[in-house]
């Protein structure tokens, strides 16, 4: 045990004097300081919650109390990894007990609030991150380079089949490097600039030298974060308690989680006191369950659910065919229908929270007319298509059915096939397909999905010829970019190319609606992946008023 | 045909027992096909990671690469070891994955049947006495409507009633926590088995009335009034023994539906029993839990069957002496 456990340190967020930087305005070219956010050492008590405020009831945060969350989509495949996640409950556990480097704010933006103090860019191909002092793991011994080379690795490396393996593709994974205790120095084997934004994702947890993930012993979950795990059964239930050492502020005495196999179960326990919050209220019980003490976050996220063209298959390999199916959908029915009409009308772009997404382009919007016609100089009238589903994500069955019907008036029949087997069977094979993605920045979502080695490519973008046959070379150019206009210049011809001839159809960003009992007090909408503003920042931005 | 006859009760007994692992048996065999339905569970396992080279490492990790008919051998093998193989969500061992929540299952079960089988007893039998008197025309009426509810339904309003909208007086689900036991809950387990004591009670009640009021117009039971005993007497000594041989029967279906049928109970109430792992266990295509669960539901039905039959017999003199 060493002294700096009983120290405590604490990130002042919320005195006035906070920055807000972008992810462009971090990346100032070879040298310059990546993220360099105000930190200040404070004794006590100072506001803890991101600037803003709160909702619900005010007051300063008192200490104490079990935070009892209910989370549905969990189940026997519940398991615990500080850099891993298979369902939903996971996510919550995961941010309960580990920390990244990185965080983003409230906003999407990216903040040197994490444990690392700053990470700077040496140059295009090489990053520095120096970690905060004083900070330890919830066994007592502190936080040190070789943990942050460990954790690195540990994603680095295939066989471990984590889910930042494909993000780590630029690193040069084998020779990061200790200089000192507190620094580490990570090549790239070619330039990215999206290194920070892949840092500060949740699945990037720093864990301690040696870790592995839970098989049975709780003692071996062994983060940086606020709350220990104490004892977990999957499928069922899993309690943390709070960490005496933690170097920041955190309120509740006890975290448990507890699954639901369905959601009137979960309104029920929430409206009758059972448990404190849940994930997922559905959209129409909003108002219902105001009568009973419960309130409704809603965040607008970047999460989209595409409706996918194979640009490469029979008929989507005619661009007239993709720009008519475009016209043919009507977005804003479908963010009724599906989203209750909570979210925002996408314009067939992803990464709306990029500083770099292109607002310009003018929004598509059905045109039923132009649409047949399109079909019609492209010979296929009366298009017969099977569009291919599944019930991954919410949404995913309910838009192939909508979208099915909106396409009559154009004449094209959509048979839906909702294929239980559909991932592993025929994903990414498929001509015409649905699929699902969280909140990204733009980069980071293009290496995921549109290049010709990403790991989730649906729509087999980019075309050999023609309009967005150079995206791979555009893309390669942004991320080398080290000038932040220039880069968006270049972000946005990719965009352009997608815009005009690319295979997604994407009808709206969809928000995120979790219910909370009105004595939790500290949560406010936040733009990012995770449910209940991330799980209230790890469970340590919120308290019971 | 000497050998299925004979040897009075015990050995009907035996040869029931000897029915039953034979029906067992077939229905391994139909289990075990219709799980080959669910789907291809490494795919389920990897989920949108499935390339064909993870698939063929799971395949063989799971066994899955042999042929069917040497992993069903393989799966009946362990089945009669007591080994019902690993869960492939969880790669728990399945007893182990089931233990727990068998035992949770079990004390729903129990409790509803303890509660429901006296009550309706009693509300058939006065009703067959009271018969086409007040107690008689709303018990009748009252048991129709609950029959026609939906179990979900009922819980529903109950929940509304007791927990959440009406008063707040009973938890709204009953999440026993892992490593406790459901009866260290009493106050969590009022709501489910009040929902299954409804959901079991319309049956037994109308059949014990029924069966009640055609022995109440028997010669015998005349004959036993005519001597001069006691109502009394004549209902508990002469009346319901004869009575009660076709309600052991519905007793038995009740209960085999209820160890089945508890799934949606133990969703609306969250409640961890077998039903809500079987539930997950299909999502997950979890052929193991899936294959155990289905032979346990169906031990079930063919042990309580028996029972119910050893029951009648023994109550029913007729029968009893004809073996």
């Amino acid at each position: 045990m060493t002294g700096s456990g009983e120290k405590r340190w604490q990130v002042s967020e919320g005195d006035g004097s906070l920055w807000h930087p972008s992810r462009r305005g971090l990346v100032m070219g070879a040298g310059g300081i990546v993220a360099a956010g105000s930190l200040a050492a404070c004794g006590s008590g100072s506001a803890p919650a991101p600037p803003g405020g709160s909702t619900g009831a005010g007051g300063a945060p008192k200490k104490g109390g079990d935070f009892r969350l209910g989370v549905t989509g969990g189940g026997s495949k519940d398991m615990m990894d500080g850099q891993n996640i298979v369902t939903k409950p996971d996510q919550a556990r995961l941010v309960s007990a580990f920390e990244t480097l990185l965080e983003f704010d409230d906003n999407y933006q990216l903040q040197s609030t994490g444990l690392a103090e700053s990470v700077e860019a040496d140059n295009p191909k090489q990053y520095t991150i120096k970690l905060r002092s004083g900070i330890t793991f919830q066994d007592g011994k502190p936080l040190t380079a070789d943990d942050v080379i460990y954790s690195l690795q540990r994603i680095g490396t295939q066989a471990n089949g984590l889910t930042g393996f494909a993000a780590t593709a630029t690193m040069d994974i084998k020779n990061v490097k200790k200089v000192d205790n507190l620094t580490v120095q990570l090549p790239l084997l070619t330039a990215d600039s999206t290194v920070p934004q892949t840092l500060a994702s949740y699945t990037f947890g720093i864990v301690p030298k040696g870790y592995s993930a839970y098989k049975g012993d709780p003692s071996t979950q062994i983060g940086t974060g606020a709350y220990k795990l104490k004892s977990f059964t999957p499928g069922q239930q899993s309690v943390s308690e709070r960490y005496a050492g933690y170097w920041r502020d955190a309120y509740f005495d006890s975290v448990t989680i507890t699954d639901f196999s369905d959601s009137t179960a979960q309104i029920n326990a929430l409206k009758g006191g059972q448990i404190d919050a849940m994930t997922d209220l559905p959209a129409n019980q909003v108002q219902a369950v105001k009568s009973s003490g419960v309130e409704a976050l809603i965040s607008q996220t970047g999460g989209w659910i595409p409706i996918c063209m194979a640009i490469d298959i029979a008929p989507f390999n005619d661009p007239k065919v993709r720009q008519a199916m475009r016209l043919i959908i009507d977005r804003q029915q479908i963010l009724d229908q599906i989203g209750s009409g909570y979210g925002q009308v996408a314009n067939d772009l992803y990464a709306p929270f990029d500083e770099g997404y292109d607002k310009s382009l003018p929004q598509r919007t059905q045109d039923i007319g132009q649409a047949k016609s399109l079909l019609k100089s492209a010979g296929k009238e009366g298009l017969n298509v099977d569009l291919h589903t599944t019930n991954g994500a919410s949404g995913m069955v309910e838009l192939a059915s909508v979208f099915a019907s909106q396409a009559k008036a154009a004449g094209v029949t959509i048979n839906v096939k909702n294929d239980p087997n559909y991932y592993g069977d025929s994903y990414l094979k498929l001509a015409f397909s649905v699929d699902f993605w969280g909140t990204r920045g733009y980069l980071n979502q293009v290496q995921q999905g549109s290049l010709p080695n990403s790991p989730y490519n649906e729509t087999h973008w980019p075309p050999s010829s023609g309009e967005g046959s150079n995206f791979q070379d555009l893309y390669k150019q942004a991320l080398a970019e080290t000038d932040a206009s220039k880069r968006t210049e270049i972000e946005q011809e990719m965009q352009k190319a997608e815009y005009d001839v690319g295979g997604y159809i994407i009808p709206y960003f969809n928000s995120l609606i979790d219910g909370h009992s009105s004595k939790v007090a500290g949560l406010k909408p936040s733009k990012g992946t995770l449910n209940l503003a991330g799980f209230g920042h790890g469970f340590r931005t919120i308290w019971f008023a | 045909m000497r050998f299925l006859r004979g040897g009075g009760i015990v050995g009907f007994i035996i040869r029931r027992v000897l029915l039953g692992l034979v029906v067992l048996l077939l229905v391994s065999v139909i289990v075990f096909v219709s799980t080959q339905l669910l789907g291809d569970p490494a795919r389920a396992i990897l989920g949108r990671d499935a390339t064909p080279d993870r698939l063929a490492a799971l395949h063989k990790q799971l066994h899955l690469d042999s042929s069917k008919v040497g992993q069903y051998f393989h799966w009946l093998g362990g089945l009669l070891h007591g080994d019902l193989g690993t869960s492939l969500a969880s790669s728990q061992p399945v007893t182990s994955v089931l233990g727990a929540r068998l035992a949770n299952s079990a004390v729903l079960v129990v409790l509803a049947a303890v509660v429901s089988v006296p009550i309706s007893i009693a509300i058939g039998s006065y009703a067959a006495l009271r018969r086409e008197r007040i107690f008689d025309t709303v018990s009748s009426n009252l048991m129709l409507l609950l029959a026609a509810l939906p179990e979900f339904v009922v819980a529903v309003l109950l929940v509304i009633l007791l927990s959440t909208n009406v008063i707040h007086w009973l938890p709204a689900t009953s999440p026993v926590p892992p490593g406790t036991h459901a009866w260290n809950y009493p106050s969590e387990l009022i709501m489910p088995v009040g929902t299954l004591v409804i959901a079991v009670a319309p049956y037994v009640s109308r059949i014990m009335r029924a069966s009640m009021i055609e022995v109440l117009e028997s010669d015998y039971v005349e004959m036993a009034r005519l001597k001069g005993l006691p109502e009394r007497t004549v209902l508990i000594r002469h009346a319901l023994p004869n009575a009660i041989g076709p309600v052991f029967q519905v007793i038995a279906i009740n209960l085999a539906y209820l160890a089945g049928g508890v799934v949606v109970i133990e969703s609306v109430f969250n409640y961890p029993g077998i039903g809500l792992a079987l539930v997950d266990a299909v999502n997950n295509h979890d052929i193991p839990v899936v294959q155990a669960l289905a032979m346990l539901i169906a031990a079930v039905y063919v042990v309580l069957n028996l029972l119910a039959d050893v029951a009648t017999i023994l109550v029913t003199p007729r029968l009893r002496t004809r073996l």
